[in-house]
């Protein structure tokens, strides 16, 4: 039972002003982007019509705190055969950076570690301007595991025999050990600071 | 031939994991004649993991203003790269707002919007083309190959370069080389989950092995790709799929460009052919 | 001069034909070499069709350009130069109907590729090609299981707005598949079902009678694999994904608009709207920018072929109009007929119809064997076409000296009357012709048919020999007609009868024209009702050839297509009027949903015409509820999606922060309307769907929905509820019905066409001289009430334009000597045109009548005989007969079976 009274139905509103979420009021609830996904083939729940139309109703906190957000492949694949062009792998996107903002800020819990590992990401970048796997390892697994100790163990359980496959082929070697980076690595930093999420 | 010189983007993984597709892709430009003019100072496109469109896009103004300078259209080997720096590119290029508002984050992401930014599929094909290939090529590939194309290449729409649901230009380029194109329409454009590797890695897995499994009960003798991602997931994590999962795979894997670049008669090892995960030797001795 | 028509298909066939039967020169002009259109490829449309082309190509009053294209026009409107195909053409205005062309973009993801897997008009194709099983194309096994595809290249980014006629055509391929293949199952994706009126009936028949599954799914993905396709789709009520698998799909794919539209417009000026149609707007639907350029059909937005062929006789009369009439009225010339005299020779022509026949009747042989018979003069057998066999039927009458015609090859349905004219035109009664068809009834049936052909033309030859000249009355037209209805329709329709230069009565019930228009304060295009109204009921009243009656009804309506009278009496009038053509445009009138959600009770609940008229649009939490279960005699208009959503979208623009819902049952937001469904979404709309199973509830102020999409209870506290009105016939549809023998379905007129058949005659009625339009027919949307009001002017003028008429010829007869005056035949007489009377009782003497004592009551046939023969066959004296039908020539035709 959905009390309309009881949601949000500024929501869409405001996924719309997040950059990618601009669309989502295009939906007509068709199930093209459900049927296609190659997520809902494995996980039998996952909806991405779903999770539209209880955004679209208002049903915030359901959404921003569901693991699903966290599945999305973005592969596009919706996104290519939507027939209103709502663009959902970006819609998603948006959605997520709302639910981030909102955990960072402490008003929810994200059920994924997916948001640690993106945030990681993107620290590596802003420092390197480059990806830099090994420092982005350092940093993700100590948080998703909750501490130093912890993430190296599942570093190491994830990595060990990847990385010695690599290591063998010459694609991991000392080298690989240090960042390479960008030299203006200012304007990557004003990027960030400009146009990254605050 | 409608190309003569390139700027080059390798992307971020071509001087660890995808280094022999920045080998193969070197190589095979080299030989067709093709200058690629790495570019200067070149930064991170942003990969799968930022999403936000704004970042993406300052991001790559940076990276396209740099080829601007040169006066040259952007080439990359990776999928989510060629992605990313195109949809920047049709941004920047649709909205003079936006370029005024990236400019002022600091002059070097001045982009006028003069160039454009394209994957080596699509330049093999469509710039240098079937002709000219054909004409350079040497060797005949007696080879089964289960053509991948994953994501990226056929949609969006706005940055697709072949269809969404049954691309063909990788078929083509096989077939050009007297390779055998398997029965893969099914697969071909299924994603191999890459992005949840560090995540989800059950769903990741288990999607590179559906696109494993297909490739041999085709009867492919290798996998051919055009994505450090998808070469990641498909080839370097390949024995970890085995693993987790209990199966054996013993899928060889390699770029498009790698099998080009046997086709034009380069040395396996130029093209990085002893760096792939899964063992090529076999597929080599079928290079006639 | 004349007039063009651009475009041979259907609505170009039918323009040309309204304007050539009127006296109108017409140059049809169709680039390709054959008419047709794409009506022509489907099957069983060129059936309906092929009578109309085979008129066109004899019709003297239509020059026919094939394979010629448009390249320049100049002048103005009256005197229009065309250079066509290098050739120079003076018109005075243009008919445009380039049709449609079909989306042929189709994502791969369809399975398109696989042979099983087909677009509707090639399915439509290998239905009517199949004959026993139907067979999937790829293997030739038995199809079992059968998947339609909806929307496919429709209401999508490439082509953004609804075919409008897929889901109807979707239906009726679904219908004749399962009226000759029970057993298969048949499995429907769709995401509205936006069909109308008796198509709706359609629908609600397949899913209920024939267990056709509707699944409401937009399915991508058709996976062909190990010899089957697999559909995906999503199972609502479980919340899963399920597959379906099927032998074939048929893909409903989407219109566009002709590819040569805009080099036409380019060429002609005419302005193409954002989709690429022609340009015409809510209240003048065919006109385009260009005074004295019209335009009809699928050119101007996607529609079914019974809009298109009424657009496309409204596009005539408007051409009409503008036009001088130069040319003679074929049938309206002094015919004499030859003297036949009591001796048959007959005439045998036998027709190859291009190689049909011959393939399984060896006709050589055949015309040997008949040759041969009593009474045959002459045996022709070398023509292979209608034109060509016609034309070997005048020589034969005018230099052969037959006087009596067999004429065998394709279905007199369709040909019986042209090959009668021929036979009148070159001097010979046109009741002395035999028509026998031996390509449905013989070539295509049999596989060794030359036997059968032999003994069908045997049989035709006997009874020709007793075929006698049949007297064919003349009576004149009155140059007048009544329209019934003084609302848009009935205004729109009188104006265009008086435009065209006849009189017209109009006839409205109420004090005041206007009528359901007058209720509405705007268009669904935001435009003011009142603006056009007004202008209408202003040409109207100022038209000196129209006389209008308010307050009036008319009654006691006699006579015939030509000649009718009636009795009207209104506003100080009581009077006995005389006219030729009759068009009822009564309207419709909106339920009262009395109770529904507590409409009546709680002064929350309106109906939308009242919150339309209300004008206030800033409610907090407001419903909008479309789909109310329908009850006998009750149907929802084609606008209430139209208009119900432009409402709750007017509500969102001038409130942003205002909740609005609309719940429904499908969103029927048909061709470009389409549009106002995405900006209701994009501006905030929230639509919830509901299932007839389990339909809205209003209590304590909660209305609550069962939502089928999200498969949960949806409750709402709304500040206001909102109801589509559904519509009712006029109150005095029954009596016209009655008075004008017309019959009604749910109280609404009946085309003489009956649907699920293609709909060509979308204003006629079963009673010649008398048309339908507008609401009357079907609650429409003005543009659509307008284009077909002006089509029933133009079938109306059509008549009018004629000098005068011919009575049927076959009626009854009967001999005063033996009938005995029981009366059976007046009982059974279904269009009362018999009576019994009293006649003088001749006594005979001797053999000589001397002496009249006393009477007798005997039958008469009156004027309203329409042939049908039921008095002959239950006379139980022998004393009825039918011309034509006489048992003599009957039984002579049955001696030979």
């Amino acid at each position: 039972m959905i009390k309309t009274w009881e949601l949000d139905p500024s929501f869409k509103y405001e996924i719309m002003k997040e950059p990618g979420g601009e669309h989502i009021t295009s939906c007509y609830q068709c199930s093209t982007c459900t049927i296609g996904c190659p997520i809902t083939e494995l996980v039998p729940d996952y909806n991405p019509r779903k999770i539209i139309q209880m955004s679209l109703l208002g049903m915030r906190n359901e959404v921003l705190t569901s693991p699903d957000l966290w599945i999305c492949l973005i592969c596009q694949t919706c996104t290519a055969r939507c027939p209103q062009d709502v663009r959902i792998s970006d819609l998603l996107g948006a959605i997520r950076r709302i639910a981030e903002k909102e955990a960072e800020a402490g008003k929810l819990k994200i059920d994924s570690s997916r948001p640690l590992f993106d945030k990681a990401f993107q620290h590596q970048l802003e420092k390197h301007g480059r990806l830099y796997d090994m420092g982005l390892a350092m940093e993700y697994y100590p948080k998703k595991e909750g501490s130093f100790i912890s993430g190296m163990k599942a570093m190491m359980k994830d990595y060990k025999d990847f990385g010695m496959r690599m290591f063998k082929k010459g694609k991991m070697g000392p080298k690989a050990m240090l960042p390479v980076k960008v030299k203006d690595r200012t304007v990557i930093k004003k990027i960030f600071e400009e146009m990254g999420e605050k | 031939m409608s190309v003569s010189k390139m700027a080059y983007y390798p992307g971020c993984p071509s001087e660890g994991t995808a280094m022999d597709q920045d080998m193969s892709t070197k190589a095979v430009f080299e030989k067709l004649g093709v200058e690629l003019v790495e570019m200067d100072d070149w930064n991170c496109c942003g990969a799968a993991e930022v999403e936000d469109p704004r970042l993406v896009y300052a991001l790559n103004a940076r990276n396209l203003a740099i080829a601007e300078k040169e006066g040259l259209d952007i080439v990359t080997p990776c999928s989510i790269c060629y992605y990313n720096l195109e949809r920047s590119n049709q941004a920047l290029k649709a909205d003079e707002d936006l370029r005024t508002k990236v400019k002022g984050i600091d002059n070097s992401l001045g982009y006028n919007g003069k160039i454009r930014a394209k994957h080596v599929l699509d330049v093999f094909m469509n710039d240098v083309g079937q002709d000219e290939l054909k004409s350079k090529m040497s060797k005949k590939l007696n080879i089964k190959v289960a053509p991948y194309y994953g994501c990226y290449l056929g949609r969006p729409r706005e940055t697709a370069f072949d269809d969404p649901d049954d691309p063909v230009l990788m078929d083509r380029l096989i077939e050009l080389a007297g390779g055998e194109v398997v029965p893969f329409s099914q697969t071909k454009t299924l994603c191999c989950g890459g992005p949840l590797m560090m995540t989800r890695s059950d769903i990741a897995f288990a999607m590179s092995r559906k696109i494993l499994d297909a490739a041999r009960s085709a009867g492919a003798d290798c996998i051919a790709l055009a994505c450090p991602l998808c070469g990641m997931m498909l080839d370097g994590k390949q024995a970890d799929i085995e693993k987790a999962l209990n199966v054996t795979l013993g899928m060889p894997v390699v770029y498009i460009t790698q099998l080009l670049g046997l086709a034009l008669g380069i040395d396996a090892k130029k093209l990085g052919l002893n760096k792939n995960a899964v063992d090529t030797k076999e597929l080599l001795g079928k290079v006639v | 001069m004349g007039i063009a028509v651009i475009g041979g298909g259907v609505a170009g066939i039918t323009a040309a034909l309204d304007l050539a039967d009127s006296g109108y020169k017409v140059h049809l002009i169709e680039k390709n070499a054959e008419l047709g259109g794409k009506m022509a490829e489907l099957a069983e449309c060129q059936m309906g069709l092929s009578p109309y082309i085979a008129r066109v190509n004899n019709h003297p009053n239509i020059e026919l350009m094939l394979s010629s294209e448009l390249e320049s026009l100049s002048g103005s409107a009256g005197n229009f130069k065309l250079k066509v195909s290098d050739k120079g053409v003076d018109v005075e205005s243009v008919v445009l109907a380039p049709g449609y062309d079909v989306y042929d973009e189709i994502a791969k993801s369809y399975g398109f590729g696989s042979p099983d897997v087909v677009p509707s008009l090639d399915f439509e194709g290998m239905l009517k090609g199949a004959s026993g099983e139907l067979v999937r194309p790829s293997d030739g096994k038995p199809v079992k299981r059968i998947g339609f595809i909806k929307c496919v290249g429709s209401r999508c980014v490439e082509n953004k707005i609804c075919s409008t006629a897929c889901c109807a055509y979707t239906a009726k391929e679904i219908w004749e598949l399962k009226e000759r293949y029970p057993d298969i199952d048949v499995y429907v994706f769709y995401m509205d079902v936006r069909v109308f009126g008796r198509d709706e009936e359609l629908v609600a028949d397949l899913k209920d009678k024939y267990g056709v599954h509707y699944i409401r799914s937009r399915t991508p993905e058709v996976i062909p694999e190990k010899g089957v396709l697999a559909v995906k789709y999503e199972n609502l009520e479980k919340g899963l994904l399920d597959t379906l698998e099927l032998d074939m799909v048929v893909l409903a794919v989407g219109l566009l608009p002709a590819k040569t539209l805009g080099t036409l417009a380019e060429v002609t000026g005419v302005k193409t709207d954002e989709y690429g149609y022609i340009e015409t707007s809510i209240t003048n639907p065919l006109e385009t920018n260009v005074p004295g350029v019209f335009a009809c059909g699928a050119a101007t937005a996607p529609m079914k072929v019974r809009e298109s062929v009424g657009m496309a006789n409204g596009a005539a009369l408007k051409a009409a109009i503008l036009s001088e009439r130069t040319e003679p009225i074929p049938g309206q010339e002094d015919r004499k007929y030859i003297e036949t005299g009591e001796e048959p020779k007959i005439g045998v022509f036998i027709c190859g119809c291009e190689g049909e026949v011959g393939q399984t009747v060896d006709i050589a042989a055949v015309a040997e064997r008949v040759k041969v018979l009593k009474s045959v003069e002459l045996v022709n057998s070398d023509t292979n076409t209608m034109q060509d066999t016609i034309a070997a039927v005048e020589r034969g009458i005018v230099d052969g000296g037959v006087n009596r015609i067999v004429f065998a090859g394709c279905s007199p349905r369709e040909y019986e009357d042209i090959v009668r004219d021929a036979c009148a035109s070159a001097g010979l009664n046109p009741y002395l012709l035999e028509f026998v068809n031996i390509r449905e009834q013989c070539a295509w049936a049999h596989d060794k048919a030359t036997d059968v052909a032999y003994g069908m033309l045997r049989m035709a030859v006997e009874r020709a020999k007793y075929l006698e000249d049949i007297q064919v009355e003349r009576y004149p037209v009155i140059p007048k007609a009544l329209v019934i209805g003084g609302g848009v329709s009935g205004m729109t329709a009188a104006l265009g009868i008086a435009d065209a230069g006849y009189e017209v009565y109009l006839v409205e019930k109420s004090a005041e024209l206007g009528g359901g228009l007058g209720k509405f304060p705007e268009l669904p295009n935001g435009e003011q009702a009142s603006e056009p109204l007004k202008e209408l009921v202003d040409k109207v009243t100022s038209n000196e050839r129209i006389t209008v009656y308010t307050n009036a009804k008319e009654e006691d309506v006699r006579g015939r297509a030509g000649s009718f009278k009636a009795h009207i009496t209104g506003d100080g009038v009581d009077e006995e009027i005389g006219f030729g053509a009759c068009v009822i445009a009564t309207g419709a009138r909106e339920y009262v949903p009395e109770g529904y959600l507590d409409y009546g009770k709680d002064n929350k609940v309106t109906t939308l015409s009242e919150f339309r008229k209300a004008g206030e649009y800033n409610a907090g939490t407001i419903a909008f509820v479309q789909d109310m279960v329908q009850t006998e005699g009750v149907i929802n208009s084609k606008s209430t999606s139209v208009e119900l959503i432009s409402s709750a979208l007017k509500v969102k623009e001038q409130n942003q922060d205002s909740n609005v819902f609309v719940l429904y049952q499908d969103i029927k937001t048909y061709g470009k309307w389409e549009a106002i469904y995405k900006d209701a979404r994009e501006k905030g709309v929230i639509f919830l769907r509901y299932d007839s199973k389990k339909v809205p509830e209003f209590s304590s102020g909660i209305l609550s929905v069962f939502d089928v999409i999200l498969n949960d209870d949806v409750q709402i506290k709304p500040d206001q509820v909102v109801l589509s009105t559904p519509m009712m016939p006029a109150e005095e549809n029954e009596r016209l019905s009655s008075m004008f023998k017309l019959p009604l379905r749910n109280g609404f007129f009946m085309e003489a066409q009956e649907r699920p058949k293609m709909v060509l005659t979308p204003v006629d009625t079963v009673n010649e001289g008398v048309f339908i339009c507008g609401s009357a027919v079907y609650p429409a949307m003005i543009d659509e009430c307008i284009a077909m009001s002006t089509a029933a002017a133009s079938r109306a003028c059509v008549l009018l334009a004629k000098n005068f008429l011919e009575t049927p010829a076959v009626t009854a007869v009967v001999d005063e000597q033996i009938c005995s005056g029981c009366g059976v035949c007046v009982d059974m007489c279904p269009v009362e045109a018999l009576e019994l009377s009293e006649e003088p009782v001749p006594v005979v003497t001797f053999g000589v009548a001397t002496v009249t004592s006393g009477t007798k009551k005997v039958a008469k046939v009156g004027d309203g005989c329409i042939g049908c023969g039921c008095c002959a066959s239950y006379c139980p004296s022998g004393a009825m007969s039918l011309k034509n039908f006489k048992d003599k020539q009957v039984y002579a035709q049955l001696d030979y079976v």
